[in-house]
């Protein structure tokens, strides 16, 4: 490499060179530790800036004297001790009424109990409005309805809100500023590539990434005047590294992916808008599950097979994967009001949806979706009956499917074949996991370099199996670190859970990150040999216009779970 | 609300599920992650640039081998000295699993999961290796060995240490050019990946008769008290056996010196399946040895169906059986010990942290011979020497061994083998050669052997 002979000139070359390299280096060692404290800022910051654990009413039973503060947006009230509010009366149904507040005022909704509920001595029919100081009676128990104030013992709070430093969270565009400069880094480090063609690409790339951030950041602040960011921060943050990667990979599909994410973005608005009132959205049901059935129906006539699954419908020269879309009307559909959940018990309506969109699905192939569609289906049906009997009968109704399916074509189980013996089939049905898991040891814990891998060069490598692309060239340390954020998202969920402005919102939210989790599970865990390799996408990550719409989409119902969302900056 | 925080401790399972799974993924990447980077297609590694970082590759004498000059792999100046060592070195390809460059690439290069395979150059610390070869005597043996155009092999080790002096295979090429092989020369290049020493086995002939002569020493108590009878062919089990010439009347150690295949066909067939059975595992003849990471090619000796005809052949080394060069100097090597093997290896010392890095197993012993039996087939190994081949053949080496022509197929000639070692105590070396199509293995593998261990003894004898 260098020429001894001349001494000075090699001090020169040896200095250059050292301390470029010693520059990447760093550059690489840099960007693990930036990218588990800019994970770690989005959350920190999602833990802070909430309101104070106050009552919002209070209940004051004038037969025991005793003031119930009423925390939550919709509430439980009944004989059962899983209530939000426990009354112990035996003339109280074990699931009496819910109490619970919109944006006109507090209702109360009887949910078929045997004494019915009153209000100010009018049996509640319906959502019944209750004001300051009315009388609710359940059973032989009356509450007067007074203000919030009017208890004043603290309150505990949920782990997530609680020792929260005192220290104010980092600020939304300190937060922004950091993304960007990862990304900043990350397209600097992939000017240096293996292929050395189009040094600069890289770069033009990242100027349209930070104009997307920027704007979207600048719209959701001065325009919607939402509180807070974090939460599309860190979408932002995955979506971006998605697509730097893939300037590396296929640059013409990097555009693609950032116009789609634009587009994910205006989606997730949307969203947010027309669930703004949960109980507007579920009178659409119908129509919903219309649409969601004939999307799917259109793939499986019009689909087009790519790697055995029909999933792709092509218009024109876009090409998109309703399936995607499914996802985000499915959560809808899902979720639903505390008393609608609590008076219409019956989940018939939903399994059969289920079933016809799991069906289609592996109809057309696509059994990494039609399990994502299963084991979402698992969750929400829990969610709303709190159900294990409906869970199990499902999960054997699916073995025995899964079994018939096995008997009658058994050339499906052959895709499945590599499963854990990936290394046996290297060269067959094994060698994109073989080829992941090569490339993800290449790069160890700090990576290649962003654009200096190989696996770029295996099939799906922008979709299916992203994880490797991600822990070949940046490591590990940041593939773990991103699959993790997205893995957070459930405590973030659930962490919100009983504060949100609706069960609707709590149950969509937690199922939309569950869903995400189970997506995310499948993707990484297939593409490394852990679990079959059914090629589905690692969220915000993986190449495809489809599936970054259906992300953002489905982060819009976590964003929405949060009660500040709907409250505008003051 | 409060339920439906209760109930989502569901989707909660799925997500611990799920960091349980990355946990799971993160062990069997620690575990595996070596395997996985060492693959012929990772472009990181393979190729002309895939060496370009790594260390050197020295002699037992400090020759260098192979070693980077400016990004580019050179290998020994001397062609003979290029191509002998080309199985035990390798070359910049990953075509040779079982080379030092292929086997311990991502250590030379100083692959560690911690750093990846990209460091850029400046930076990364590569590690040299010493072998315990000895570059002079491997050429001297593939001198001998190409010169016939067979397949073949020949190795040579320290039987006290284990090192390895000599280790050759045929057919080979320069790896310094190695050729394309297409459709039209795929025949010329047919097994040249294959490092014959550790991976090939072949039907052994009358070197097999060791392993017989241990069986009868151990269980016939008066054996040097018979004598045997044979006129040149002899009908065992309803088919003849043949012996190549007549020797007349013959005592044990006459049969093991002459190689008389009456004597050792009708001992098998006395000792019966068991006996011979028990005394080949014993011996690990279908056992594979632990070479430096590298399974051995597993003998055979398997008389489970064989009629009485059958098994009198597997007592002079035909019928199924088969053994491994490699194999065939390990038990050289024990009977050399008094019956303890000692494992061989190729690798001397390495610069830095290499050793921990290839983290060898120390070498596992084996007991094949009782000490009595050792004695006596050095005894009778020793007497084939001197009474018949005369002691003056290894350069005043005083060696114990056996030849033997393992009879193939009608349409190619048999395999010539000799095996052995010398009991000079400054050097204790044990070898097997192996002749594929070619004849007599006293005519064909005697002087590969002869060469291999002349030299090898003169090498230690002047260096150490």
């Amino acid at each position: 490499m260098y020429n001894y002979n001349n001494a000075k000139e090699v001090c020169e070359v040896f200095n250059f060179d050292v301390i470029f390299d010693i520059g990447v280096v760093g550059l690489r060692i840099l960007l693990p530790i930036y990218a588990i404290v800019i994970v770690y800022q989005c959350y920190a910051a999602m833990r802070r800036r909430r309101r104070s654990e106050k009552p919002l009413v209070t209940l004051y039973n004038t037969r025991t004297f005793e003031k119930t503060p009423v925390v939550l947006w919709e509430n439980s009230i009944g004989r059962g001790r899983a209530n939000d509010i426990t009354v112990d009366d035996p003339t109280v149904s074990r699931n009496h009424c819910v109490l619970l507040r919109r944006s006109d005022g507090w209702f109360v909704t009887d949910t078929n109990s045997t004494a019915g509920t009153y209000v100010n001595d009018e049996r509640a029919e319906g959502r019944t409005q209750v004001l300051i100081d009315d009388v609710i009676r359940v059973g032989n128990t009356e509450f007067q309805f007074l203000r919030g104030e009017e208890y004043d013992e603290r309150i505990r709070s949920s782990w997530f809100f609680k020792k929260v430093n005192n220290k104010p969270a980092i600020k939304a565009w300190k937060l922004m500023l950091m993304i960007t400069l990862f990304h900043l880094f990350m397209s600097i480090e992939a000017m240096f590539w293996n292929d050395g063609t189009n040094v600069f690409s890289p770069l033009i790339m990242f100027c349209a990434l930070a104009a997307v951030e920027w704007g979207f950041f600048s719209v959701s602040y001065f325009a919607l005047r939402r509180v807070s960011f974090e939460l599309e921060a860190l979408a932002l943050f995955l979506t971006g590294i998605g697509v730097i990667l893939l300037v590396r990979q296929v640059e013409k599909s990097a555009y693609v992916q950032l116009i789609a994410a634009v587009a994910g973005m205006i989606l997730f608005c949307i969203i947010i808008k027309l669930i703004e009132n949960p109980d507007r959205i579920i009178k659409f049901r119908l129509p919903l599950m219309i649409i969601a059935v004939l999307l799917l129906l259109t793939s499986i006539v019009f689909g087009k097979v790519t790697k055995g699954a029909a999933n792709w419908i092509y218009i024109g020269f876009i090409s998109i994967q309703p399936s995607e879309l499914v996802k985000v009307i499915y959560i809808v559909i899902g979720a639903n009001a505390l008393d609608v959940l609590q008076t219409k018990k019956n989940l018939i309506e939903f399994i059969i949806f289920s079933m016809i969109c799991v069906g289609l699905l592996a109809l057309m192939g696509d059994f990494g979706t039609a399990l994502i569609f299963f084991v979402t289906f698992l969750l929400i049906a829990f969610m709303r009956s709190g159900d294990f009997k409906t869970i199990i009968l499902a999960v054997v109704a699916a073995a025995i499917g899964v079994t018939f399916v096995l008997r009658f074509k058994p050339y499906v189980a052959d895709r499945f074949k590599a499963w854990r013996h990936a290394w046996e089939y290297a060269q067959a049905e094994g060698y994109q996991q073989t080829h992941v898991l090569t490339f993800i040891a290449s790069g160890g814990l700090f990576g290649v370099g962003v654009g200096n891998g190989f696996l770029k060069q295996v099939a799906a490598s922008e979709s299916d199996l992203v994880f490797g692309v991600v822990a070949e060239e940046m490591g590990v340390i940041v593939a773990v670190t991103i699959a993790v954020a997205v893995a957070l998202l459930v405590v973030y969920a659930r962490a919100i859970t009983t504060r949100s402005r609706s069960t609707f919102y709590s149950i969509s939210a937690c199922c939309a990150a569950g869903l995400l989790v189970v997506q995310l599970s499948l993707n990484i865990f297939g593409a490394t040999d852990i679990l079959p390799l059914t090629g589905v996408t690692f969220p915000f990550i993986s190449c495809g216009g489809s599936s970054i719409l259906s992300c953002w989409g489905l982060l819009a119902f976590i964003k929405a779970a949060d009660e500040r969302t709907y409250s505008l900056k003051r | 609300m409060k339920r439906i925080l209760r109930r989502s401790t569901l989707i909660l399972l799925f997500t611990i599920a799920f960091i349980v799974g990355i946990g799971f993924f993160t062990v069997e990447l620690v575990m595996g992650a070596d395997d996985w980077a060492n693959q012929p297609y990772n472009a990181h590694i393979s190729g002309s640039g895939g060496l370009e970082q790594a260390g050197a590759i020295y002699d037992r004498y400090g020759t260098v081998l192979a070693q980077t000059v400016d990004g580019n792999r050179v290998y020994n100046d001397d062609i003979t000295i290029r191509k002998s060592l080309l199985h035990a070195v390798g070359d910049n390809s990953l075509n040779i699993s079982t080379a030092v460059q292929s086997k311990y690439r991502s250590q030379l290069t100083g692959y560690n999961l911690v750093w990846g395979l990209n460091m850029p150059q400046s930076l990364r610390t590569s590690h040299d290796i010493t072998l315990t070869l000895d570059a002079e005597t491997c050429a001297a043996a593939y001198n001998v060995l190409a010169s016939y155009g067979k397949k073949g092999a020949c190795v040579v080790y320290n039987y006290k240490t284990g090192e390895v002096i000599c280790s050759v295979s045929t057919p080979g090429y320069d790896p310094a050019d190695p050729p394309e092989i297409n459709e039209e020369n795929e025949s010329e290049y047919d097994g040249v990946y294959l490092d014959n020493v550790v991976s090939s086995s072949y039907i052994p002939g009358s070197i097999f008769k060791i392993v017989t002569s241990a069986a009868a020493i151990e269980n016939i108590p008066d054996l040097y008290d018979r004598t045997w009878e044979c006129y040149g062919s002899e009908e065992i089990g309803g088919s003849d056996i043949t012996c190549v010439e007549s020797h007349g009347t013959i005592n044990f150690q006459e049969a093991m010196a002459h190689s008389c295949n009456i004597v050792f066909a009708e001992l098998a067939v006395e000792l019966g399946a068991e006996k011979m059975t028990a005394t080949a595992e014993k011996i690990g003849i279908n056992a594979s040895f632990t070479v430096d990471d590298v399974e051995t090619a597993k003998g055979h000796y398997d008389v489970s169906k064989a009629n009485t005809n059958q098994l009198a052949w597997s007592g002079v080394g035909q019928y199924n059986d088969a053994v491994n060069p490699m194999q065939m100097a390990i038990i050289c090597g024990a009977i050399a010990n008094g019956g303890k093997s000692v494992n061989p290896t190729y690798i001397k010392s390495g610069t830095g942290d290499l050793m921990k890095l290839i983290g060898l197993g120390k070498g596992e012993s084996r007991d094949m011979f009782n000490s009595g039996t050792a004695a006596k087939l050095d005894e009778v190994m020793r007497y084939t020497i001197t009474d018949y081949y005369g002691d003056n053949l290894f350069g005043g080496l005083s060696v114990c061994a056996k030849t033997g022509t393992g009879e193939v197929a009608e349409d190619k000639n048999p395999n010539a083998w000799m095996v052995g070692y010398s009991k000079d105590a400054d050097c204790p070396l044990a070898f097997a050669c192996v002749v594929e199509d070619s004849g007599f293995g006293f005519s064909y593998a005697g002087p590969v052997a002869e060469a291999a261990m002349i030299k090898a003894s003169e090498s230690l004898r002047s260096k150490g």
